[in-house]
């Protein structure tokens, strides 16, 4: 007759052999209820202990509880094991190819021209300027009068301006640059002013690679006392750096426009190459970047600013040529085309 | 303006030698160098010879052989040239020597048979050597030119050619000696003009001068030169001024133009005997005609300067001469016309005919009235050289009002303040005299402006010329600062509302401001529409663009189409600009019409098509979410769509944006006809508003605190009439909800049989939330019956359970 002894020696030594057989959860539970469930050999066993001999009872207890912990704790281990082989199964199952494309959150892009322009706003913002915008549609004596351009200026030729139905004839522009808001803006502010003004001129051209009907403009005006030929130099070369790179140098040469006086224009060492010459520059070394000059006396008496008072600087920088150079638009038309290829390229 | 770096020789010792160097010392100058080109002989290996021997060639009788002494050795060529004999000088090209073909490409010269006689080189004509058409013979040169010389440095060869930008208010540098005056101020050297000195001989001048139009001629000289004969120029000046770009004519056109180069000064040089005995300087009498040098025939007016003979206009003054009068072949006498004209005369008359020359380009700035009578001796003195004419004494200078210097009193002080230098006066007196500005006394300065500067009648003019000369990289940099300033708050506005468009996935576009009536009327917009009445450009550049855009929807449905055709699939479009309104701007300048900010955008095409998933057609719906995108950003309380059919858009896909009691924008689907119009397929989902209304700053907005107690959420189906608005009863539901509230989302529409015809279902899910305790569904109860019963006896929509 086999004893409890026997019985339970054979389970156990069989034991490691079941649960290593178990290849999943399921087989495993038969394997744990067929060893220390209810009605397996251990469950038996516990219930014969009471006929036992009342001597031997306590020890045999004991080793019914030591088989079956034992069997238990590597019921357990294996269940472990089991367990993580199945999660390590299930993550297998939900592999995918992790290269195809993503979900991109769909973004637009701001014009190129609205972020050159914001950039350089803010740049005088820095400088404690004020920002102004003001009419497109504007009155000649705004555009031109007030600004010294005198009535047989060929800037005025309908060859140059476009000209709008509007009032008197010819007294009402598409204004042909941003610096009527100059007059506009001393007239409605007493000196001293600092402001930068952003927005769309026009001109009477036909569009190609270099001429556009429509463009953009930032004007730039300080008035105060004491305000001379250095602060137009250091300001705007302050700009440059700020816009083309720390490391930029820059030159000033004289110019002609009838609103300033004496008159400049701004160059800076070119940033592709350094100023050694190269296709950016169109081998020069330097590029164009705006115009300039100390305000002709003639503009602050239209205005009602004393010019024996006030001195002043004022810019003009046309946004889509800065643009241009420094991403290398080669073509003028590409801002107006509004190709959702180009527009997608100003991230 | 042109002129080469060896013509500056001649009036300038410049200390440098490099292009680039001087090119910098123009740009500082201001006059920017526009191109720099070297000038090189258009031939190499030409040398200087003499014909020793002519002989027939055995074999030809149309081509001889020359023997050709080069000074060191003789040899003997083949020559199809019959224009010299033998003594001849000419230019000589030994095998190795480059040549231009006739259509002036560079070859090398050869030795090569001719006609069974080899040819060890040949005798150039002009053509051969590049330097002009003729090949009718070959080039002989004057006697005594050394044998053996390099024919090359006979000519201005190599040379260097500046192309400047002369700005407008410098007249007086439109030449070599304005510029050369220039740089002799820069590096301090004296400036050497020619020696203009004639001699006059033979029966005395009779042409008269009638000058009855002193206004717009102030000065007009007259001088007869007689016995010219009209050939080439010198090699030497058609080179020249063939470098600056003026093509040469003949030896008496081609001194006219040369010392309009070289002194600035326009002059004229009319035959003496079509001219007849008399000028007249007079206004045109309206309707007179005359044929000027380009062959137009030009009716003139009134207003037009002219210079005539005894009947009829034979020049327009200051800007071209007349055919009538015009130097012939066949010209022996001359009068030569050198005049100070009204700059605004010659302006208006240029304009009127649409003529600018370079005659009109210099008078119309200003020429000096004071340099008239040299420039006339120049013409006289170089036609002397080069045409072999002898100036008749007495020649008229009809100046009646002599035109005096005029002088500016400059304060130190003055310059100081605009340049932020203080300059001493030593300092401005070197600089402005060695401009030729005569200075008297210290502080104030007296200066005498030349009246070759017309640009100067005021301090500031000077400071210029001062700042100029100094150098402006000389002075000092200071950076100006403004006393706070920033950015308004509705340039912030704007930038936010661009924020939010690129946010929600559109590109911002920048569309002309221009539309044409086809895009009206593509948009099907009813005659008496306001955004028909737009503002007309006086001179577009092309109808289309001819009046000022009203609405920015044409400029983006032409974008995304054109997008469409380029097979760019998924356009998503928005521009925020100016719109122009017939209407006084009252806010800005009553003078100028109204010029509000609008706010377009536009989704056209398939939307979103990836891997996993089909691509979409925009709709209606597109359109409303970005109206609510915005109404939330820019915090629109109160703005609600209502359905419409406003023109342009699809009569039941559409809503107008309400707000503050009066519509102010459109959002929906495009009419598809107008969708057609512009050439785009499918459903277009487009919105535009009046985006000035809502660029004043709203108050700050207040924080609410999230509860931080669990919600109480259930939904409510309601069987109401098919066309209830979904607006209608979700505000009401939103009402009878109350403060606690949190959350309300319109989860299912649906219509079918189980409703019935006519009917629709609308699943809203409520979400309620507690700020300071735990909600229970008994306290909801109520709430949901008072909600049901609301919406029953305001919209007409039944409960029908809660899902």
């Amino acid at each position: 007759m086999t004893t409890i002894h026997d019985t339970l020696e054979a389970l156990r030594e069989s034991a490691d052999a079941r649960l290593a057989a178990a290849a999943t959860i399921a087989e495993l539970d038969e394997v744990e209820a067929a060893t220390v469930g209810r009605g397996s050999p251990v469950a038996t066993a516990r219930r014969g202990l009471g006929q036992a001999d009342p001597a031997e009872r306590p020890a045999l207890g004991r080793y019914i509880n030591d088989v079956a912990t034992e069997i238990a704790a590597k019921v357990a281990a294996r269940r472990q094991e089991l367990e993580l082989a199945e999660a390590n199964q299930r993550l297998a199952a939900d592999r995918v190819d992790v290269t195809l494309p993503g979900r991109v959150p769909r973004r637009g892009t701001h014009h190129l021209i609205t972020q050159t322009l914001e950039e350089m706003v803010d740049i005088f913002i820095g400088l404690g300027f004020d920002v102004a915008t003001g009419p497109e549609i504007e009155t000649a004596w705004h555009n031109f009068t007030a600004l010294n351009i005198p009535e047989t200026h060929p800037a005025r030729a309908e060859s140059d301006t476009l000209y709008v139905d509007w009032g008197e004839a010819e007294q009402t522009v598409l204004r042909t640059h941003t610096s009527p808001m100059q007059a506009r803006y001393m007239m409605a502010h007493p000196p001293p002013v600092h402001v930068v003004v952003p927005g769309r001129a026009f001109r009477q051209d036909a569009v190609d690679a270099t001429h556009s009907p429509v463009f953009h403009q930032m004007e730039g005006l300080a008035v105060d006392e004491g305000v001379n030929f250095a602060h137009l130099k250091g300001t705007l070369a302050h700009f440059a750096r700020e816009f083309f790179g720390a490391g930029e140098r820059v030159r000033f040469t004289p110019d002609h426009f009838p609103f300033t006086e004496p008159s400049a224009q701004m160059l800076v060492s070119c940033f592709a190459c350094d100023g050694g010459g190269c296709r950016i520059c169109s081998f020069v070394g330097w590029i164009e970047i705006l115009g300039c000059g100390m305000v002709n006396p003639a503009v602050f008496r239209y205005v009602g600013y004393d010019p024996s008072q006030v001195t002043g600087w004022a810019f003009g920088i046309g946004v889509e040529r800065v643009a241009a150079i420094r991403h290398g638009i080669g073509d003028l038309r590409h801002f107006f085309e509004n190709d959702l290829r180009t527009l997608r390229q100003f991230v | 303006m042109k002129t080469t770096m060896r013509w500056l020789r001649e009036f300038v010792d410049l200390p440098t030698e490099d292009p680039g160097e001087l090119a910098s010392v123009l740009d500082n100058l201001g006059f920017a160098v526009e191109e720099v080109r070297r000038i090189d002989a258009p031939f190499s290996g030409v040398v200087v010879g003499s014909v020793t021997v002519i002989r027939p060639h055995p074999d030809a009788d149309s081509i001889r052989l020359a023997t050709v002494d080069t000074g060191d050795r003789q040899v003997e060529v083949v020559c199809g040239a019959w224009n010299f004999d033998v003594g001849a000088t000419i230019a000589f090209s030994p095998p190795g020597a480059t040549l231009r073909d006739p259509d002036g490409n560079p070859f090398e010269v050869g030795e090569r048979a001719i006609r069974g006689v080899v040819s060890p080189g040949m005798i150039c004509s002009l053509r051969e050597l590049g330097l002009g058409d003729d090949h009718t013979g070959i080039l002989v040169l004057a006697d005594g030119t050394p044998l053996g010389t390099d024919f090359a440095s006979l000519l201005p060869y190599p040379d260097v050619m500046f192309d400047l930008e002369i700005t407008p208010n410098r007249p007086d540098a439109m030449c070599t000696e304005g510029i050369a005056r220039e740089l002799a101020a820069h590096y301090q050297v004296p400036l050497r003009t020619p020696e203009v000195e004639i001699t006059e001989s033979g029966p005395p001048a009779t042409v008269t001068v009638d000058l009855q139009d002193p206004d717009g001629c102030p000065r007009f000289t007259a001088r007869e030169v007689r016995g010219v004969t009209v050939g080439p120029a010198p090699l030497w000046m058609r080179i020249r001024l063939e470098a600056c770009g003026v093509r040469s004519l003949s030896n008496v056109v081609d001194v006219s133009n040369y010392v309009m180069l070289e002194l600035g000064h326009p002059n004229h040089v009319f035959d003496r005997h079509r001219l007849g005995d008399r000028i007249v300087v007079r206004r045109a009498g309206d309707g007179e005609r005359l044929e000027t040098l380009d062959g137009v025939t030009r009716e003139l007016t009134a207003a037009d300067l002219v210079i005539a003979d005894a009947t009829k206009p034979v020049g327009l003054a200051g800007v071209m001469g007349g055919g009538d009068s015009e130097v012939s072949a066949a010209t022996t006498d001359v009068v030569i016309e050198a005049a100070y004209f009204d700059p605004p005369t010659v302006l208006l008359t240029a304009k009127r005919h649409g003529l600018h020359t370079e005659a009109s380009a210099r008078f119309q700035r200003g020429m000096d009235p004071n340099n008239a009578e040299r420039a006339n001796r120049r013409v006289a003195q170089l036609l002397a050289e080069h045409a072999g004419g002898v100036a008749a004494p007495g020649a008229v200078d009809a100046y009646p009002a002599h035109i005096p210097p005029w002088q500016v009193e400059l304060p130190l002080a003055e310059v100081e303040r605009v340049t932020g230098r203080r300059f001493t006066s030593d300092e401005v007196t070197s600089i402005l005299e060695r401009l030729g500005f005569e200075c008297q006394g210290a502080d104030p300065l007296a200066v005498t402006v030349p009246t070759r500067r017309p640009d100067v009648r005021e301090p500031v003019d000077l400071i210029e010329d001062i700042a100029r000369l100094w150098g402006y990289d000389n002075f000092g940099d200071e950076v100006s600062l403004g006393y706070g300033g920033g950015l308004p708050a509705r340039e912030q506005r704007l930038r936010k509302v661009r924020a939010v468009m690129v946010g929600a996935g559109y590109s911002e576009a920048q569309t002309f401001a221009f539309v044409g009536q086809a895009d009206l009327d593509g948009l099907g917009l009813p005659a008496d529409d306001r955004r028909r009445q737009g503002i007309a450009v006086v001179n577009p550049l092309r109808e289309e663009e001819g009046v000022m855009r009203t609405t920015l929807l044409p400029g983006l449905l032409k974008a995304a189409a054109n997008n469409l055709n380029r097979r760019v699939p998924d356009v998503a479009l928005f521009e925020a600009g100016k719109v122009f309104i017939p209407a006084p701007d009252q806010a800005v300048d009553p003078d100028l019409p109204a010029q509000p900010d609008a706010l377009a955008w536009v989704l056209a095409g398939p939307q979103g098509a990836s891997w996993d998933g089909a691509a979409r057609e925009p709709d209606v719906f597109d359109a409303t979410g970005v109206w609510q995108r915005l109404a939330a950003s820019l915090e629109l309380g109160g703005a609600e769509l209502r359905q419409a059919s406003p023109p342009a858009m699809h009569p039941e896909r559409s809503a107008e944006v309400m707000w503050e009691g009066s519509v102010f924008g459109v959002v929906g689907e495009l009419h598809p006809n107008v969708a057609a119009a512009f050439g785009l397929e499918g459903r277009v989902a487009v919105g535009e508003i009046d985006l000035e209304r809502v660029l004043a700053t709203p108050p700050f907005w207040t924080f609410e605190t999230p509860s931080s107690y669990p919600p109480v959420i259930f939904d409510l189906a309601f069987d109401c009439a098919a066309e209830l608005p979904a607006a209608a009863l979700v505000a009401t539901v939103r009402r009878v909800a109350g403060p606690l509230l949190e959350r309300l989302d319109v989860f299912d529409v649906f219509t079918g049989d189980q409703l019935g015809e006519g009917r629709k279902s609308i699943a809203v899910r409520l979400g309620f939330r507690a700020p300071d305790r735990t909600l229970t569904d008994e306290e909801m109860a109520p709430i949901r019956r008072a909600i049901a019963a609301a919406v029953e006896d305001e919209v007409g929509g039944m409960l029908r359970g809660e899902a």
